[in-house]
């Protein structure tokens, strides 16, 4: 009984091992639909440097980001200044922050987005492959398509807006980091929110 | 008419309404809070409980809310003076959503338990108390709320308990900050580690709900098993974890608090000394001649036949393991009878200190020579008999009788495994003296494999005598550690009377010495007993008696005036933690070595003196050199039996509090107080 139960145990785990992103090696790649039908690869942005985030609307972790438009501030700047910053909404359909293709659109309006794509993963592929947990989760993947930043946005794990002021806010660290050259000082924290709504 | 019964009726509606959280007209979360006592006695801690009930499916998180989710947060609005404790948090409920998301929550309610503190004098009549709780409530969807709770209590000389039932209901749930009662043992496997849970019989499953440093990604807990074979979890964790052990069985699940560490390296060394001191006996006077004489023994009795002589060796050692192991049942056996004293513990009390020192000086003179101790005849008789017999039972019983006679040489080193064998559980111990046992068996087996290197022997001879009485200096030298905790219990008075005591003991042994060997009169023996025993006797009565007794106990002492240490008490500590201040706790004792050394190399250094000043920490001693049940329970609340140990809590975050190693290194104190802030 012991052995058997051994390799399941060693099979599970190595399998897991190469389903977890990890720091410093190249991110899985992915291919994604935005609400227009239009495909989006992260092999498309080789080159650029991406910044991947999984959003919820209903979320209230998420509500804290984008009512106060830190978020979308964020996207702006980032887009700015040539960073590719891709949105994904990994829930099911029925369940929360679900959009269909036309909601998409409209929300992505609506809110006053600046990322360059709001992406639907309705199956929930693309954020297993990442091991996406919560939603704000974000990834920094560099111009050699390595993943150098994983975790939380900031360090204040609250849905209370008043947080944010003096908030230590990670992406914008990474980015000015990488901007400059520099490795990311900080490649990952635990990220804080609500559970991905697989 | 009419607005005076509205008026009472809104007011029994109020009175009624508890905070509460509405979602699309469901009542998702009704808080309300309960004290354990009818009235607030003035100085005397009490409990307060936030009782949290959830709708159906909806839960809130515990102190570690997992992959996501954030743990529910109270704060108080105490007037000045008052603490409070940290949260008791029961049993969470660990819950896995679909995208392996794992979280850990209370479903249905929960009572998050804190303890208060109020001051000494409390001058109004009634106290109003209050907190905001707030909380993230999940379902599919999550949302958070906040709610103020707040029951007004009077202040009395005198209160009954209140709520008991519900109280004890939820302390059932807490987890237990004593050592789990059944073997768990660590590994560190990779980037994991591995635990073995020897649960008891009846357990239907074993439960891991881990607490990692505050923004450290951990995984989640994978436990297999059964009871029969035993449970394994196993956890990836980049570091140090704390969490909590949880065992369901046919009468619920309880929980333990677990520091995961591997095996202590402190047993391998024991261990390890432990086959050198078997080795070094080998050298002793009492030992050395035995060698060649058995080796040559084995040559005689087999002819020339290199199987038989090895044969012989084993049987020898055989003889050489089973006196070891027996001294080695015999201390399961009495630790057994005595309960789970602990060995440490041992030295706050001065009265077994000042006996191990006389021990210690005893052996010390044994080995300078002052006097020796003969084994009664019959013991060398039957050595000389089971020599006698031929075969491989005459080996094994010249095994046997070799260590035993051995025995007066092998009493220091002894003496020293047995302290350490005495605190460790049983196959440890067993371990050890198994170890003992192969390292003086070691050159026996060595020769007998190969009878030609006789001639690599030391030859026996004056400096076997020079190398027992050297071995006596490093017992003087742990004589003064011991008189130095004396000292640091009782006082230095108190050193010159255990002193004085050692010095008749000295001359007792004297006079031991010169009366014990057979070839002094019957009468003059006589004489020399009786003068030895009344020396003890009357040195016992006058200087440990009556002198010692007398002395005072050492005071608290400021002696390294460097930090503003502040003397450990739990109220002073929730007071300050209540107050958000950062607090630097050092457990601490004289009679602890490690203590003392981090305190001159990385404590009490000027660097981290500037730290402290200059992060506005609080430094606290909790000095566990005499006995002190508070400092006990806080310790146990650790997990720890034992010190050193060093805790740091954040300013303002008590319920992450930073644990340091045992070993400290200044440049590790201040970056672990940098982190408190």
């Amino acid at each position: 009984m012991r052995i058997p139960n051994f390799f399941l145990a060693l099979l599970v785990t190595t399998s897991l091992l190469h389903a977890a992103p990890e720091i410093g090696k190249p991110a899985p790649d992915f291919t994604l639909k935005d609400g227009t039908g239009k495909e989006h690869s992260l092999s498309d942005y080789a080159g650029k440097t991406v910044v991947l985030e999984w959003f919820n609307e209903g979320c209230p972790f998420v509500k804290k980001h984008y009512g106060s438009r830190n978020m979308q501030d964020l996207q702006k700047a980032a887009t700015d200044s040539g960073v590719v910053w891709l949105t994904i909404i990994s829930s099911a359909p029925g369940k929360q922050g679900h959009y269909t293709p036309e909601q998409a659109v409209a929300k992505y309006e609506e809110l006053g987005m600046a990322s360059t794509a709001l992406l639907l993963d309705e199956s929930g592929e693309v954020g297993r492959a990442y091991n996406a947990r919560t939603t704000p989760e974000m990834f920094v993947i560099d111009s050699k398509g390595t993943l150098v930043y994983m975790g939380a946005i900031d360090d204040k794990p609250t849905p209370d807006p008043a947080s944010l002021d003096g908030a230590k806010n990670y992406v914008q660290a990474a980015l000015t980091e990488l901007a400059a050259g520099e490795p990311v000082s900080t490649p990952q924290t635990k990220s804080y929110g609500c559970g991905v709504k697989y | 008419m009419r607005p005076v019964l509205f008026a009472l009726l809104l007011l029994a509606f109020l009175g009624q309404r508890l905070p509460a959280q509405e979602y699309e007209g469901k009542m998702l979360v009704t808080a309300s809070l309960i004290a354990d006592t009818t009235a607030i006695v003035p100085g005397k801690p009490f409990r307060v409980g936030v009782l949290l009930e959830m709708a159906p499916k909806w839960h809130t998180y515990w102190q570690y809310s997992g992959d996501a989710g954030i743990p529910t947060s109270i704060e108080w609005k105490l007037p000045e003076g008052w603490g409070v404790g940290p949260i008791e948090w029961p049993l969470p409920e660990a819950i896995l959503e679909p995208g392996d998301i794992q979280v850990y929550a209370y479903g249905d309610k929960v009572m998050l338990i804190q303890q208060i503190q109020p001051p000494a004098e409390i001058i109004e009549s009634n106290i109003n108390l209050e907190a905001n709780v707030s909380w993230l409530v999940c379902e599919e969807i999550c949302i958070p709320g906040k709610a103020t709770v707040s029951r007004m209590l009077p202040v009395a000389g005198h209160a009954e308990p209140d709520n008991a039932a519900i109280f004890e209901e939820w302390t059932a749930k807490l987890p237990s900050m004593d050592p789990p009662p059944f073997d768990v043992t660590w590994q560190r496997e990779g980037d994991s580690w591995v635990g073995t849970v020897e649960a008891p019989a009846g357990t239907e499953a074993v439960e891991f709900f881990p607490l990692p440093a505050e923004g450290e990604v951990i995984g989640h807990p994978k436990i297999s098993g059964s009871a029969k074979d035993g449970f394994t979890i196993r956890i990836s964790a980049p570091g140090d974890l704390r969490g909590v052990l949880a065992i369901k069985d046919a009468n619920g699940e309880r929980g333990w608090w677990v520091t995961p560490s591997p095996p202590s390296t402190s047993l391998w060394q024991a261990l390890l000394f432990g086959f050198l001191g078997g080795i070094i006996l080998n050298l002793m006077p009492c030992v050395l001649p035995v060698i060649s004489l058995k080796v040559f023994g084995f040559v005689r009795q087999a002819g020339q036949s290199p199987r038989t002589i090895l044969l012989h060796g084993l049987a020898f050692t055989a003889g050489i393991f089973v006196w070891f192991l027996g001294l080695g049942l015999v201390i399961v056996a009495i630790r057994a009878a005595g309960g789970q004293a602990t060995w440490a513990f041992q030295f706050q009390n001065p009265w077994f200190n000042i006996a191990i020192a006389t021990i210690v000086f005893v052996f010390a003179l044994n080995l300078f020579g002052v006097f020796e101790i003969a084994l009664p005849g019959r013991a060398t008789n039957a050595l000389a008999q089971a020599g006698g017999h031929e075969g491989y039972s005459g080996s094994f019983f010249q095994g046997v009788f070799a260590t035993l006679l051995a025995t007066p040489c092998t009493g220091p080193f002894l003496g020293a495994s047995l302290g350490y064998a005495f605190a460790q559980p049983a196959p440890v111990t067993l371990a050890l003296f198994a170890c003992i046992a192969a390292g003086m068996a070691l050159p026996y087996l060595l020769l007998s494999a190969q009878p030609g290197w006789v001639k690599y022997l030391p030859k026996p001879g004056l400096w076997m005598e020079r190398l027992k009485q050297f071995m006596g200096f490093p017992l003087l030298a742990a004589l003064l550690w011991l008189l130095y905790i004396i000292g640091a219990q009782r006082g230095s008075e108190a050193v010159i009377w255990v002193g004085a005591f050692l010095l008749t003991v000295g001359v007792a042994c004297w006079i031991f010495g010169i009366v014990s060997p057979p070839v002094v009169p019957a009468r003059s023996r006589v004489v020399g007993l009786t003068l030895s025993v009344l020396l003890l006797v009357g040195g016992g009565w006058l200087f440990l008696g009556d002198l010692l007794a007398k002395s005072r106990p050492a005071s608290v002492q400021q002696a390294s005036g460097g930090i503003p240490w502040e003397p450990y008490s739990k109220a002073a500590v929730d007071t300050l933690l209540a107050e958000g201040k950062p607090v630097f706790i050092d457990f601490t004792a004289d009679w602890c070595l490690t203590c003392k050394y981090n305190e001159r190399t990385a404590i009490d250094v000027p660097a981290v003196r500037e730290k402290i000043q200059e992060l506005g920490i609080v430094p606290v001693k909790a000095d566990w050199t005499n006995s002190n049940p508070e400092i006990t329970e806080a310790l146990k609340q650790f997990g720890r039996v034992g010190v050193p140990f060093y805790v740091i809590y954040p300013a303002g975050r008590p319920n992450e509090p930073i644990i340091l190693p045992e070993l400290l290194t200044e440049s590790l104190v201040l970056s672990k107080l940098s982190e408190a802030r």
